[in-house]
């Protein structure tokens, strides 16, 4: 017997072309946001309130994953922006190729802000890499304070949780304090906001944490030469 | 839910292993995976064992190491570690 060291990531193939669309995205200056969360959390609902709400003249692009259906595109398109379905035809997660094959020529159009819904599952879009700047988790109040202990993974590795439809906390025993806390022994650096899509809450905190990380994106996706002194 | 694009992705490389090594055959793999992975080891040994069944893959064990959040590991861990090469017998026809 013979054993043959490998030592190399199962999901290599994966993270190569993560690695790829991240240097794209970071050429581009444009910043992508993966939103993460169960069915039903609200993802796309947030995003509709999100479109309806971008300043004028934004750059903005989405990609929606969805098992099967055009469902989200169509609604997602009534705010004007340009929107490609992924339909993952079984597949629980997006996966980097999928992402980089429905982008098309988006990158090459000066795009600022792409958001890209993955398909509404805690577990599996956890593990593949998009490229993206930050994972966004979607909490909603009609789940369990216990997300974040029983899916610690995306909550680790989110960098904002939107606790969203808050405006039903009158009708439901969900602790919003006790769903923080929880989010926080698991990843005490995550940003979090409260949202919802129906009452309009929560969208200027959103859009602020946006702005920053795009403006950054943007400022470090101009030539090094720019910032170098002048001789 | 994954598992399957995961033991996939696993039984490919080993694929890619052998052919460097034709003359024989894997008896073993060795997979590092961290508590934060998000795999579940009961569905990832189904899947393991469903595309395995019946190719000449054929016994193939699984060997799985599971590490924690500490002392530099991240928890995020999925990788191929290793695989046991054995001489493949000739098949009798």
């Amino acid at each position: 017997m013979n054993r043959v060291e490998i030592e190399k990531k199962v999901l290599s193939e994966n993270e190569q072309i993560a690695a790829r669309l991240r240097a794209a995205l970071a050429s581009a200056g444009t910043l992508a946001l993966n939103f993460i969360g169960s069915p039903g959390a609200g993802k796309t609902a947030l995003l509709e309130g999100l479109l309806q709400r971008l300043p004028i003249h934004t750059r903005a692009a989405v990609l929606t994953g969805d098992i099967q259906t055009e469902n989200d595109a169509i609604r997602l398109q009534r705010y004007g922006y340009p929107v490609r379905q992924i339909t993952t035809a079984g597949a629980c997660h997006l996966d980097a190729r999928m992402v980089e094959k429905h982008l098309g020529d988006w990158l090459d159009n000066g795009l600022e802000l792409l958001l890209i819904e993955n398909v509404g599952n805690l577990v599996c879009p956890t593990s593949y890499d998009l490229g993206e700047d930050a994972k966004v988790v979607v909490l909603s109040v009609a789940e369990g304070e216990d997300k974040p202990l029983k899916y610690p993974g995306i909550f680790r590795k989110a960098e904002l949780m939107l606790l969203n439809k808050v405006d039903l906390l009158p009708h439901v025993p969900f602790k919003p304090e006790l769903a923080c806390e929880n989010a926080r022994k698991i990843n005490p650096a995550i940003d979090i906001i409260e949202t919802s899509y129906t009452a309009g809450i929560g969208f200027d905190r959103w859009l602020n944490w946006i702005a920053a990380r795009a403006e950054l994106k943007k400022a470090l996706a101009k030539p090094m030469a720019e910032f170098a002194p002048v001789s | 839910m994954h598992e399957m694009g995961i033991a996939n992705s696993v039984l490919e490389a080993v694929h890619k292993e052998l052919h460097r090594h034709p003359k024989n055959r894997a008896s073993k793999i060795g997979l590092r995976i961290g508590e934060f992975a998000g795999v579940d080891e009961a569905s990832l040994r189904f899947c393991f064992e469903a595309l395995v069944k019946g190719t000449p893959m054929e016994p193939l064990e699984l060997e799985i190491e599971w590490c924690r959040a500490e002392n530099g590991h991240s928890g995020d861990e999925l990788d191929l570690a290793y695989v046991d090469l054995e001489e493949s017998r000739e098949v009798s026809a």
